[in-house]
């Protein structure tokens, strides 16, 4: 019995984990239909922002978070109307391409900015625990899974509640219309890349204490958190939060209880398995599909 | 000079470079890096034949350079197997795989399909780690070394990769000549329609995936031998996937050379930017440079050398002035429209009902969209429906297609129920139908569109040229009597609404239709078309095929209809005669606050 | 080909094609024969018997290795630039061609094919890891060339039968366990642990050396109480970690190769596991490993290496000292392995004294190098027989403490502290 509590306990703060550094990649993907192949090398640049921080100035990689989104946001700013923006009025597909070339420019600025060496953050949390009874919580998971709640609930109040969600939502449902009552599809598109690059500033910051990267490691993250996305359905930032939460569980009963050879491979399997079986994701309803008509 | 005689020129003279190359220079580099640049071309054309024809984009291509190195590796290493011989099983094994990742398209199109082949690359090659009692699990698979003179170079390897990659270039040409490209480009424009029109896309898609992944399976059944060792990460490699689609984009997704060329430009540039630079920050330098020009690329060249290139190559040689798109946009040379049609059926039993739908019920959430709808329509009849937005008149047509299932009911075409059969079975049987707004395919020439449909499967005719001389004498003959001849080889796009209308009414038509469904064919149309369609739908009920019509346009309604059902809220509630139905208390109320009147006052002549 | 392909058009009469196609064909053959008359005339230069001596090989500087494949490279110039201070090799400079392959396996071969053929390199140095090491030793042995690879000790490279690759450490993966599993058997029988758990990962260079420290721990009667391997791509080990806490064996061998050493340490730490006895290949003999897992939680941690910064062997003191000068840092193991490899390729240049790939791999094959890493001489597979070092973790030194000869303390610390937070 305490061996499944802690198992799920794992999972479901790992998951957490999971949800915090797919949301800029939701947002991309669930809004604007862009898979945004930089996720994972905006991620690593974070956590090196951070990383920097905290070894030239001692500045908590969590506080460091806080500190970056606002240079991330400009980031992303930048990259949709250099970059993003073009490449979607020539056409949209070709989206996929263009941020994996932008992928490939960062990990190498990354590169010559910080050489090839493994590097991560060392709090005080770090490697320490909170203990109920004979069940240990993690505190640097527990506070990275805290920080992606934060995050999922302050996104979704943005994106239902203020303008940007309005504008959101008509500039996708209907840009030309969207246009004609002053929602300029761009300025939605900007405003959308820089809440979702400055979102990776706390996804970054987690990946600087809970794991420790090199330049290549976008690699890893690019593929995990285009698995929460797509099991969470689109652009859904609570489905993405249960998506995260269930592959983490997942994962973590895969290794307790299966064979930890397989753990790595229960993302690929569940996106195999929902996509063929439930294509519109695991927490989305089926909806009339020919209501166009 | 034409742009295919320079292309033919420059293939021949390219080919001939290649064919000479190595034996007039013992350079071994250059030998090896054309056998790389071989294995990407051959990757990326077939890759091409299912992302750039049929729009299945495929990020996981790799699994097949992994399928076919390790059963040839395998063979080779533990059963003496020659590896020449072991790279044609493992052709064999990708096929198998193909047939087997093809059937994951029926339920997954576009971004998704491009995630599982993502997820398949990465599932196979864990299994191919852990099998390790077959595969050498992660310490990988030692091939034995080639055993021929030195003297040789790398010819075994250098000719067949050549071979294969002249192979799978004229197999690609060919299926994009072929009734079977042309129907994988229909897939990749509009596939639910496709299948409206009698193409069994399943069976498209299989032939399309078997022939990408079975040369690149060979293909990587001659590398596992050039590099004499295997492990998974090497092979089942998501960069050599990406590369095969990079290669594709650059050179000009869809066409025949523009992977080959891609391969071209993109593995020698690869290997210069890699081995170019020196020093420890080389390989930042080199992911910049990569990274900056396929962002150039992108931004710059978005459909691809190729195709910029012969544009560009057009554009200098246009000498004489292009028709202008309007020219013989005229009247039809005939005074009134009509298309042969012989329908399917009719020579069996004269009279009946050609379509009975009984009870059907379609639920979407808690919403009855279609509720418990009775209707028929008598053999050789032109049956209306009407009612108001949202009624279910549309959902009732998906129903009847088969474009979605029904939750119960019975629906029989010519005596024979349909309602489980698929959207291609039941076009097979004689059902056509056009859309509100009209669905042409835009990568098919108006002809292309009009003898795209299918009556039956048959594999000869997937070789068959695109359009036929037979085919082309009849659609030509169809187009004239619309008054469009003069469009037969232009885009759909070239066309104005109503044209289009007619247009997809001819693609329908090609089925021969028992049963033909017409949403609201006579919207937004100009007069003048929309008595030439009146026409055509009176010469087509002479020639005995059944028409059911969805229109709000009462006065057309009533001067083509014999009987009308109306529709309100998912359910029918009245039939009857256009007189009849407009006197209808219950139908007036439905109508209610609506603008339509329901008086046929004017009628058209 | 463009759209227009499938539509009808006119085409030119057959003959005019034909013509054009043979015109073509002359014309190509006569750019092939241009360009292959240029690049003969470029290979007159091969077989130079001065000028400098070109060594070329090509190293993972980017992609998932990058960090050691760095340490490796400074090992090399550290190597390159001491040769060329002291007069050369045989009278020549030395000059180092270094390409990159970013762990492409294909791209690394291609790239020892270009340094042989087009560079026309006098000599080869390996590369790291031995996924990459496999297929290059290949092109070397296809080709006649000598091959020294500073890392790359599974197995599979050592079966095929290559007279001209060698292994320049002590010794090769097989080895690993050696001195550990003495140095437990070497304890009385009550302080020896009852229980082990082993977990690796999935790895040519850690899963057979696991492998091989279970039998033969196992037949020392210590009982498997955990086993389990993990895929590379494995990133998250505090599901591991519980299990293994859960089965609370004294000793834990862990087959780590690179992050994931530190990954599964600071997972024990969190879940508050602290073994007896820690064995960990790779992962502790990096610099960052310290201040990674917390500095005093590395104390008592085992591991092997092949190189010590302490060792007595002759040149090491200075190298250690002439590396951290030119660099700033002190030199990695990684960093040891390639200057080991400059210096055994030296050795053979200068005993044989011309540039003859046969000969230098059969005075390698029949004589002993001296070596930073100590002694070093060869089976007829490449295969070096040496000894791994055991080294252990004492207040914040990597000391080693197998075998006697090379140990630089006596004392071996048999119990670990729990962990410092």
């Amino acid at each position: 019995m305490t061996e499944l509590l802690q198992t799920l306990i794992f999972g479901a703060l790992i998951g957490g984990v999971y949800a915090l550094m797919a949301t800029g990649l939701t947002l991309t993907f669930g809004v604007m239909k862009i898979v945004n192949m930089t996720q994972g090398a905006l991620l690593v640049l974070s956590a090196y922002l951070c990383y920097s921080l905290w070894v030239h100035f001692g500045i908590d990689p969590i506080l460091g978070a806080f500190l970056i989104t606002a240079p991330m946001g400009l980031l992303g700013v930048a990259l949709y109307k250099l970059v993003i923006e073009r490449v979607q009025r020539i056409d949209h597909g070709l989206t996929i391409v263009a941020t994996f070339a932008l992928a490939m420019i960062a990990e190498g600025l990354i590169a010559l900015a910080w050489g090839p060496n493994t590097r991560a953050t060392t709090p005080p949390y770090f490697n320490r625990s909170f203990r109920i009874g004979s069940l240990v919580v993690p505190q640097a998971q527990l506070y990275a899974c805290l920080l992606a709640i934060g995050v999922t609930v302050v996104l979704q109040l943005v994106i239902k509640r203020s303008w940007l969600g309005y504008a959101i939502t008509a500039a996708s449902e209907n840009p030309e219309g969207a246009r004609l009552v002053g929602v300029e599809p761009v300025r939605v598109g900007a405003w959308i890349f820089a809440i979702s690059v400055a979102s990776t500033a706390f996804g970054g910051a987690a990946l600087s204490f809970l794991f420790q990267f090199v330049p290549d490691s976008q690699d890893v993250w690019i593929g995990l958190t285009l698995s929460v996305v797509i099991l969470g359905g689109l652009g859904s930032l609570a489905g993405a939060f249960a998506a995260g939460l269930l592959l983490g569980v997942a994962e973590a009963m895969t290794t307790t209880y299966v064979s930890v050879r397989w753990a790595t491979a229960v993302p690929t399997l569940m996106i195999l398995i929902v996509l063929t079986i439930r294509p519109q994701g695991l927490f989305t309803r089926a909806t009339r599909q020919d209501l166009a008509t | 000079m034409r742009v295919t005689i320079l292309r033919r020129t420059l293939v021949v003279a390219a080919l001939a470079v290649l064919i000479a190359y190595p034996i007039v220079s013992n350079d071994l580099y250059y030998q090896n890096l054309l056998i790389l640049t071989f294995m990407l071309a051959i990757g990326a054309s077939g890759w091409n034949i299912m992302g750039g024809y049929a729009g299945y984009i495929s990020l996981g291509n790799s699994v097949f350079i992994g399928l076919g190195a390790y059963t040839t590796g395998i063979l080779a290493a533990k059963h003496g197997v020659s590896p020449f011989l072991g790279c044609l099983v493992g052709g064999l094994v990708c096929a198998i795989a193909a047939a087997l990742l093809s059937l994951v398209t029926r339920r997954t199109r576009g971004m998704y399909f491009v995630i599982v082949t993502f997820a398949v690359l990465q599932l196979l090659a864990l299994v191919t780690t852990t099998w390790s009692s077959l595969t050498g699990g992660s310490p990988g698979l030692a091939l034995p070394l080639p055993t021929w003179s030195l003297d040789y170079q790398n010819w075994p390897f250098y000719y067949p990769l050549l071979g294969l990659l002249v192979l799978t270039v004229a197999v690609s040409a060919l299926v994009r000549r072929s009734k079977l490209g042309l129907g994988l480009f229909a897939i990749q424009d509009d596939e639910d329609k496709a299948t409206g029109l009698g193409l069994r896309t399943a069976v498209y898609k299989m032939i399309a995936f078997v022939l990408g992944g079975t040369f690149i399976g060979i293909a990587g059944g001659i590398y596992a031998y050039y590099v004499t060792f295997l492990n998974t990460g090497a092979v089942f490699d998501i960069v050599a996937s990406v590369l095969m689609v990079l290669a594709a984009l650059l050179g000009g997704r869809g066409t025949v050379w523009g992977p080959v060329v891609g391969a071209f430009i993109l593995e020698p540039l690869a290997n210069f930017t890699s081995t170019g630079i020196g020093g420890a920050n080389s390989g930042a330098i080199r992911l910049l440079i990569f990274g900056g020009l396929l962002l150039a690329v992108v931004l710059f060249l978005p459909r691809g050398v190729l195709p910029t290139a012969t544009s560009l190559w057009q554009r200098a040689m246009a000498r004489r002035s292009r028709p202008s798109p309007d020219e013989g946009a005229g009247p039809a040379q005939r005074s009134s429209a009509s298309i042969s049609v012989s329908p399917r059926g009719s020579d069996v039993d004269g009279g009946g009902r050609v379509l009975e739908v009984h009870d059907v019920v379609k639920t979407f959430g808690g919403l009855h969209a279609v509720d418990g709808v009775d209707l028929a329509v008598e053999r050789g009849s032109i049956t209306g429906l009407i009612g108001p937005n949202g009624s279910g008149k549309t959902t009732l047509f998906n129903l009847i297609d088969g474009t979605v299932a029904a939750r119960s009911g019975h629906i029989a075409l010519g005596g024979k129920r349909i309602d489980r059969s698929g959207r291609a079975t039941r076009a097979h049987a004689g059902l056509a139908r056009t859309y509100q707004l009209p669905r042409l395919f835009p990568s098919l020439t108006v002809i292309e569109n009009i003898v795209l449909p299918e009556r039956r499967l048959s594999f000869t005719r997937l070789w068959r040229k695109r359009v036929t001389s037979p085919e082309r004498q009849r659609a030509i003959a169809v187009l004239e009597s619309l008054g469009l001849a003069n469009f037969a080889d232009t885009s759909p796009a070239d066309l104005s609404y109503g044209q289009r209308k007619l247009v997809e009414l001819a693609q329908a038509l090609w089925l021969d239709p028992a049963l033909i469904m017409l949403d609201e064919p006579a919207a937004g149309i100009s007069p003048a078309l929309s008595q030439r369609l009146a026409d055509l739908i009176r010469s087509l009920h002479s020639q005995g095929v059944g028409i059911l019509l969805v229109e709000h346009d009462l006065a057309f309604l009533s001067s083509l209809c014999q009987h009308v059902y109306v529709m309100a809220n998912g359910k029918i509630i009245a039939n009857g005669s256009v007189a009849e139905v407009s006197a209808d208390r219950a139908v007036v109320d439905a109508y209610l606050g609506d603008d339509v009147a329901l008086a046929p006052a004017e009628v058209h002549a | 080909m463009s759209e227009q392909d499938a539509r009808p058009r006119q085409r030119p009469s057959k003959w005019v094609a034909g013509r054009r196609g043979i015109a073509a064909v002359g014309v190509a053959t006569l750019a092939t024969m241009v360009l292959a008359a240029c690049s003969s005339s470029n290979s007159g230069s091969s077989g130079n018997t001065s000028g400098p001596l070109k060594i070329g090989m090509s190293l993972p500087l980017t992609g998932p290795v990058a960090d050691v494949s760095k340490s490796g490279y400074e090992g090399y110039r550290l190597w390159a630039s001491q040769v060329n201070a002291s007069g050369g090799l045989i009278g020549r400079q030395v000059t180092l061609k270094v390409l990159d392959d970013g762990f492409q396996p294909a791209q690394s071969g291609s790239n020892y094919t270009r340094l042989i053929t087009q560079d026309k390199v006098d000599l080869l140095l390996g590369t790291f890891s031995s996924l990459l090491n496999a297929p290059d030793s290949a092109i070397a042995a296809r080709q006649g060339m000598l091959y020294i690879e500073p890392s790359g000790g599974a197995a599979t490279l050592f079966t095929r039968g290559f007279k001209n690759l060698f292994f320049a450490q002590p010794a090769t993966t097989t080895d690993l366990p050696n001195q550990f599993v003495e140095w437990v058997t070497s304890l009385p029988a009550d302080q020896r642990p009852k229980t082990a758990a082993y977990v690796t990962q999935d790895d040519p260079s850690a899963s057979p050396a696991v492998a091989i420290f279970k039998t033969k721990l196992e037949a020392l009667g210590i009982r498997t109480v955990y086993n389990e391997t993990y895929a590379p791509e494995e990133s998250n080990f505090d599901t591991i970690a519980a299990a293994v806490s859960h089965a609370s064996p004294e000793l834990v061998i862990h087959g780590a190769v690179a992050t994931d050493g530190v990954q599964f340490v600071r997972s024990l730490e969190k879940v508050s596991f602290s073994p007896k006895m820690l064995f960990q290949t790779k992962s502790p003999s990096d610099e960052t490993y310290p201040s990674a897992i917390g500095t005093k939680n590395a104390q008592a941690v085992f591991t092997s290496v092949a190189w010590s910064p302490q060792a007595k062997y002759p040149g090491n003191a200075e190298f250690v000292a002439a590396y951290t000068k030119m660099f700033g840092h002190a030199p990695s193991e990684d960093a040891a392995n390639s200057y080991t490899a400059g210096q055994v390729l030296a050795a053979a240049v200068k005993a044989v004294g011309r540039i003859d790939q046969k000969a230098l791999a059969d005075w390698l094959h029949s004589h002993t190098v001296d070596t930073i890493v100590g002694p070093l001489k060869w089976d007829s597979t490449g295969v070096p027989q040496g000894t791994m070092l055991l080294a252990q973790w004492q207040n914040g030194t990597l000391q080693i403490v197998a075998p006697k000869s090379a140990a630089t303390t006596q004392e071996v610390l048999n119990l670990k502290p729990a962990w410092a937070s």
